[in-house]
């Protein structure tokens, strides 16, 4: 029987009836990783651990949860004890981490087997997978195209079909962009909803871990795990934590959805915009309720990042000197030579872009022209989503301006080209706001994506809407055609 | 921004640039700076910055004394290392 594109609820039903075991769940998960090596989705395999962890789920399924015995892949930048965490970067190449991540941890003792650790964007940074150490991951729906970023490998491993699910992080889009390209279904949650703790940092105020799946359901199913207080992660919110499950299927009659005046849509690919208006229209017949609202300052987003996300990732990125863990640079004349060598051979262009925008934003005579404006101008941008959340319950937007592109054909030349990709789902990060990604729909045999906004820690209202919407749609059933990989 | 800027901030964060590399980054520099001045032209007079979405305290951990001592695997990632220490080039003559 092929697991392959199956959902988390569907599984966990064939292990209930034992129709299938753990064992072959996995085994079989990790054949459709290996059957589709060229899709570069996984960095590390976890063949040997996951195998004996199956065992003993099969011989002691004590377990209830819905994730037990379902195989699952993890980002690598999600700390694993003794297995490669490698951020997709030279520098990190060889490192084994002496702990788990919370998140991982979470997931792994309600069940679920860690096949693998998947293919990103170098720490995190990049919209399109290519800046991997690794090489650049393929869109399952057409070989030779960006996956999106920078969760790119776990997106492109759920729309393959090879896992149901996969971890992610989002610190300006890196879930919801790669879901869109793939077609299927990301969530990043309110920050400080999940734990930090054993994730890589990139961008300390704006990382959050979520789920990816195929389906609003499954992210639920994920979510109910990752959730929670941690002691350990001191940006970790202190809130009840809902059962994700509970009201995914109530009625969204009356919600009230609203659309950004600022992002001028008719500026989109026509067919883009169609997809839009489309989903506004199914939105409707459903009951949902569309209001324009005006949020003055989100134009202000893009910049916003790139100031503030460089300045914390040349903080957090400091760390890798080459003396306790890390690449090392060989032959070298003293400390501070070995500093230099290590970073500059162990890090990639992008990186190194990143870190020196940091440190010239963070640097005498810049920082209250950069890096405070920002942060000034990020106060701005969150009074402007409290203000509209007071009369709406979502907001509407695409995730992304394109389908996905070829692989070198943006941002070589400018950077910042790249950069626009993220336009629709900056703003959620600079505020700390949930926002989900679900398909709906295809432009030129690509997918597109959807994205809602939710308000602080309003995952449920996110989850419910995208979860009515896929009940009365199929594009999160679509599956790509595997034959060229 | 000039080469001699663009030496002064590798330097601050411990990076060499390849010489063939050397001026397209500071065209890169040079565009990502022009994008992030567009902030200049909003008032922000009297908003106080916004450093997390959270605004909240950090919590306080209790003071519990532990004996999970990883030691070993903290040196086992290090390039090299003795028994207690992390090694570095000689920094004392």
């Amino acid at each position: 029987m092929s697991i392959q594109f199956k959902s988390i609820t569907e599984l966990n039903k064939l292990l209930d009836s034992k129709a299938i075991s753990a064992s072959e769940l996995t085994q079989e998960s990790i054949q459709l990783a290996k059957k589709y090596s060229e899709l570069n989705c996984f960095v590390t395999l976890n063949e040997e651990n996951s195998s004996k962890r199956a065992s003993d789920i099969d011989r002691n399924k004590k377990n209830t949860s819905l994730l037990s015995g379902i195989p699952l892949a993890q980002k690598d930048l999600f700390c694993t004890e003794g297995l490669k965490t490698t951020c997709s970067s030279k520098i990190l190449s060889n490192f084994k981490p002496p702990y788990t991540a919370t998140v991982v941890k979470k997931l792994e003792d309600a069940g679920s087997i860690t096949i693998g650790k998947t293919n990103m964007d170098e720490f995190a940074m990049g919209s399109s997978n290519e800046t991997s150490f690794f090489g650049s991951v393929h869109n399952p729906w057409k070989k030779g195209f960006v996956p999106g970023g920078s969760s790119g490998g776990s997106a492109a491993a759920v729309a393959a079909g090879i896992v149901p699910a996969a971890t992610g992080t989002d610190t300006g889009g890196s879930i919801r962009q790669p879901a869109a390209h793939c077609g299927i279904t990301g969530l990043k949650p309110t920050y400080g909803r999940i734990s930090r703790w054993g994730m890589i940092a990139f961008a300390s105020s704006l990382d959050q871990a979520g789920p990816l799946a195929r389906s609003a359901e499954d992210c639920a199913i994920l979510l109910n795990s990752m959730s929670g207080y941690d002691s350990k992660d001191t940006t970790s919110l202190n809130a009840d934590v809902p059962n994700f499950l509970e009201d995914i299927n109530q009625s969204i009659k009356g919600k009230k959805i609203g659309i950004i005046k600022e992002f001028n849509l008719s500026d989109l690919d026509t067919e883009v915009q169609k997809r839009f208006d489309e989903s506004k229209k199914a939105f409707e017949n459903l009951g949902a309720e569309f209001i324009e609202v005006s949020l003055p300052n989100i134009s202000a987003s893009v910049p916003t990042y790139y100031s503030i996300a460089p300045a914390e990732c040349s903080s957090n990125l400091s760390r890798y000197d080459g003396v306790r863990f890390g690449h090392r640079a060989e032959n070298t004349d003293d400390l501070n030579d070995l500093y230099i060598k290590s970073r500059s051979e162990g890090f990639g262009d992008e990186v190194k872009r990143r870190i020196l925008i940091g440190t010239y934003a963070l640097s005498a005579g810049y920082y209250d022209a950069y890096y405070k404006k920002a942060q000034q101008v990020r106060r701005l941008i969150k009074n402007d989503f409290d203000q509209v959340f007071k009369s709406i319950d979502l907001l509407m937007t695409p995730t992304s301006p394109n389908t996905a592109f070829k692989f070198e054909s943006k941002g070589t030349q400018n950077p910042v080209e790249l950069y626009l990709e993220d336009l629709f789902t900056i703003s959620s990060n600079l505020a700390g706001l949930p926002a989900i990604s679900i398909p709906h729909g295809q432009v030129n045999s690509l997918p597109v994506g959807l994205q809602l906004i939710g308000n602080f820690l309003r995952e449920d209202q996110l989850l419910n809407a995208a979860h009515v919407f896929q009940q009365n749609s199929d594009f999160h059933n679509a599956k790509p055609n595997l034959e060229n990989f | 921004m000039d080469q001699e800027t663009v030496r002064t901030i590798c330097y601050l964060a411990r990076l060499k640039i390849d010489q063939n590399k050397s001026e397209k980054i500071q065209k890169d520099l040079e565009t990502i700076i022009e994008l992030i001045g567009s902030l200049q032209s909003i008032d922000t007079s009297d908003v106080e910055p916004l450093y997390s979405p959270l605004e909240m305290t950090a919590f306080k951990h209790e003071d519990l004394e532990k004996s999970d001592n990883k030691k070993n695997k903290f040196l086992e990632n290090a390039a090299e290392s003795n028994e207690d220490y992390f090694l570095v080039p000689r920094v004392v003559e």
